[in-house]
């Protein structure tokens, strides 16, 4: 792994009682901060405090313009297949920049899922489609939250950068409770009406708030205590983004760092993204929409794929760069695949039964490439993989060990990734 | 005036032919009218031999890879061309039995030729692609005569004037371009900017196909007025421009959003236009139109559907068009016997004026 003299994002992350602490035994030995400081910043490294970024492209990237191209057979499309920096590893030729950094990276091409449909997929694939216990189960998003907390970066643990408006999103949270939500920033921008209003003096607000304190602990006395967790932790949340307003700021962002993740929405999302993990944010995810390309998928497909290859590219670099690659996983997927089929509308339809996600970074093998479609694209050869192994996988990858770890749903311990599922191993470090 | 051509050219199915789970995109007339040639998604060039009574399947023509994506016809010679979605173009004599290459270029373009034309008098071909290149190749030997600048985006469709002057090509961002071949200086533009839109993170449209009528004095460009990306939807749309002034002449939408592409299209000598349009599996027809008219005086059978191409033939008597298999979409996985099987392109044969 490339080393980087930049400062790691970890090592922003001091609590504040460690700090004071340093200070104490700095002030107590009568040296300076800097030399205490050391073995502070030595014990958070090995805590080694994981991120997640997870790149969703909404509606369906075709497998066969992407990671798994099958070129000259009768699904295969128009496109060339070219060779990538994993030897006998070929991508599409519209993946340019990620056929550069394959070797960082672990592509898993025998996802067999089995929900063809939007509204259950998207949900099916991102709760990791756990056994039916009569919960709704949290989305991946959450249940990183839940699992490795938020850090000490005092920002929310879990935001998605995303197009069109913003908000809380509670729902992904599922029985793990609302906190556990979604931070919406809607085109990447802040909440609305996030700062106070320049009319309210900031006693007036101080006031206001303990008054809504106040209340809100009379109103949660004789009630469940998450629905007034959450809602005062919104209000927390807000408190700490005001704080941090400067990684709303645009015009900080280098020109260099426009162009390399490219001038278009999701290249400039996801360079917001970053700029979220590397604050310390424990999960991030970026969203795509427009990729249900029923009709005119080659077109498409040569319209988006080059912009998503370009600003995954960066991100690869940056997180490599930035030293953060050893402990942030990277993850790039859809709801499904698209049908080796191609319709009358020159398009390619929903199609779960053999795809493929690529990902990258802590705990996973770089240059790994795990199971294989047959010759026409169509089935996987081999061991198929649902969404239950990914989970069981990328919790791995993150040192969560999904066979001894549970959650607790008020006292009821639930598994968190498909029982029947386990981690591919040849894809682990 | 309407029924007086619908009486005309009414087309009345002759033959339907297809290759199984082979799909084409481009049928075309030999210019002796003798042979009927396709261009296949397997990198091949199909062929039948027309006579009296069913047409005669001739060896296809292989040496492509990807999808054949460009194929014409020389108007006196018994030579064809065709140009692929990897970058080759190659020429090669279309009646013979086994066909061999007379001469090809591997890398005319850096991947996906989108269109391929020939000059009237068969001594030129161009090509565009993907890459943002127009090129000018001599059909005899295939060196290049000529390369435009490079375009930021990708070139659709391109065209030779009648007369042999000039060279129009059309991009993903509706901008049609006038080229004169002698100096291969830009001369002027046409704005079909409708044709493209923005949706999200993806351009949508663009100039898909361009074309003359006969006497050079109109010039088509076609596509769709985009309404959204993803599973394109558009009204499938043709601009006429008057070749003389450059003035804009009529706007001809054939049909509603789901329609969407215009793929082909002639503009018939007797002022009408023919074309063919695909959108939503199940929608796009056959559709004879006089512009400036709200409707169709003639639209096919909805066993046409998702029609792709379309070709008059030397006689001017008869018409192909390349449509597309019922049934052709669906999610998850359909199995027949179970076998998972891909779409094939029915190739109809018409008459005109026979029924």
């Amino acid at each position: 792994m490339k080393s980087s003299s930049l400062c790691k994002p970890w090592e922003h992350r001091l609590s504040r009682r460690q700090v004071l602490g340093g200070m104490a035994g700095a002030a107590a030995a009568g040296l300076g901060l800097g030399s205490l400081a050391q073995p502070l910043l030595a014990q958070e490294l090995k805590k080694q405090q994981k991120q997640v970024i997870f790149v969703w492209l909404d509606g369906g990237l075709s497998q066969l313009e992407s990671w798994d191209p099958k070129p000259g057979t009768q699904f295969g499309g128009p496109f060339r297949a070219i060779p990538t920096s994993v030897p006998g590893l070929h991508i599409s030729e519209l993946m340019p920049q990620m056929a550069k950094r394959m070797h960082h990276m672990a592509l898993v091409r025998s996802l067999c899922t089995k929900d063809n449909s939007h509204s259950a997929g998207v949900a099916r694939i991102q709760r990791g489609d756990p056994k039916n216990r009569g919960v709704t189960y949290p989305y991946f998003g959450s249940a990183v939250a839940k699992l490795l907390g938020a850090g000490d970066s005092g920002l929310p643990p879990y935001i998605w950068v995303k197009p069109g408006g913003g908000g809380f999103i509670d729902k992904d949270a599922g029985f793990l409770g609302a906190k556990y939500g979604a931070l919406a920033l809607g085109d990447g921008k802040p909440p609305e009406n996030l700062l106070r209003h320049p009319s309210l003096s900031q006693r007036d607000d101080e006031e206001r708030n303990a008054l809504r304190r106040m209340i809100n602990e009379r109103y949660a006395r004789n009630r469940r205590p998450q629905s007034n967790e959450a809602n005062s932790y919104v209000y927390d949340m807000a408190s700490a983004l005001m704080q941090r307003m400067d990684l709303f700021d645009e015009s900080k962002v280098p020109d260099s760092d426009w162009d390399r993740y490219g001038r278009t929405e999701f290249g400039r999302h996801m360079l917001i993204g970053r700029r979220f993990a590397e604050a310390g944010v424990t999960f991030v995810k970026i969203n795509s929409y427009g990729w249900d390309t029923h009709g005119d998928n080659f077109n498409g497909h040569l319209s988006l794929v080059p912009k998503v290859d370009q600003a995954l590219a960066a991100m690869v670099d940056d997180l490599i760069d930035r030293g953060m690659w050893d402990n942030t996983l990277l993850i790039m997927m859809s709801e499904f695949g698209r049908t080796p089929r191609i319709n009358g509308h020159i398009g390619r339809d929903h199609w779960p039964e053999a795809w493929s996600v690529v990902m990258g970074g802590t705990g996973l093998k770089e240059g790994a490439v795990i199971g294989k479609t047959n010759e026409q694209g169509t089935w996987v050869e081999g061991d198929e993989h649902d969404i239950g192994h990914m989970f069981h996988t990328w919790f791995r990858a993150l040192g969560i060990d999904p066979h001894r770890v549970e959650y607790d749903n008020a006292g009821q311990p639930l598994p968190i990734a498909h029982d029947d599922c386990h981690e591919i191993q040849e894809v682990l470090a | 005036m309407n029924e007086a051509l619908l009486k005309r050219y009414k087309p009345k199915e002759q033959a339907v032919l297809s290759v199984p789970e082979t799909q084409m995109s481009l049928v075309r007339f030999s210019g002796d009218g003798q042979l009927l040639l396709t261009a296949g998604w397997d990198g091949q060039v199909h062929r039948w031999r027309l006579g009296d009574g069913e047409p005669a399947a001739l060896p296809a023509v292989a040496g492509h890879g990807g999808w054949v994506t460009g194929l014409v016809c020389h108007p006196s010679q018994q030579m064809a061309y065709s140009a692929d979605s990897w970058g080759k173009l190659q020429a090669w004599d279309s009646a013979a039995e086994s066909p061999q290459a007379a001469w090809s270029v591997a890398e005319a373009h850096d991947g996906w030729i989108q269109c391929l034309a020939i000059s009237a008098d068969g001594k030129l071909l161009a090509t565009c692609g993907n890459d943002g290149f127009v090129r000018v190749w001599n059909a005899a030997d295939g060196k290049l005569v000529r390369e435009l600048p490079r375009r930021p985006h990708p070139v659709y469709s391109v065209a030779f004037h009648p007369a042999g002057e000039s060279l129009v090509s059309g991009d993903l961002l509706g901008k049609v371009v006038e080229t004169n071949l002698a100096d291969g200086q830009e001369v002027r533009t046409f704005d079909a900017g409708i044709l493209f839109a923005v949706s999200r993170l993806q351009d949508v449209g663009g100039v898909r196909y361009l074309t003359f009528d006969r006497d050079g004095k109109t010039l088509a460009a076609a596509g769709t007025i985009p309404s959204g990306g993803g599973t394109v939807q558009g009204e499938p749309c043709i601009l006429l421009f008057d070749w003389a002034d450059g003035k804009q002449l009529h706007k001809v939408v054939l049909g509603p959003k789901n329609e969407c592409y215009v793929h082909e299209l002639i503009l018939h000598e007797e002022g009408f236009i023919i074309a063919v349009t695909s959108g939503t599996p199940g929608s796009g027809r056959l559709t004879f139109t006089i512009p400036g008219e709200e409707k169709p005086f003639f639209v096919g059978p909805n066993t046409l559907q998702n029609c792709h191409s379309v070709a008059l033939h030397p006689d001017g008597q008869r018409l192909v068009v390349i449509s597309t298999s019922r049934g052709s979409n669906g999610n998850g996985r359909p199995l027949k016997d179970g076998k998972y099987l891909g779409n094939h392109s029915p190739i109809t044969l018409m008459e005109l004026g026979a029924a």
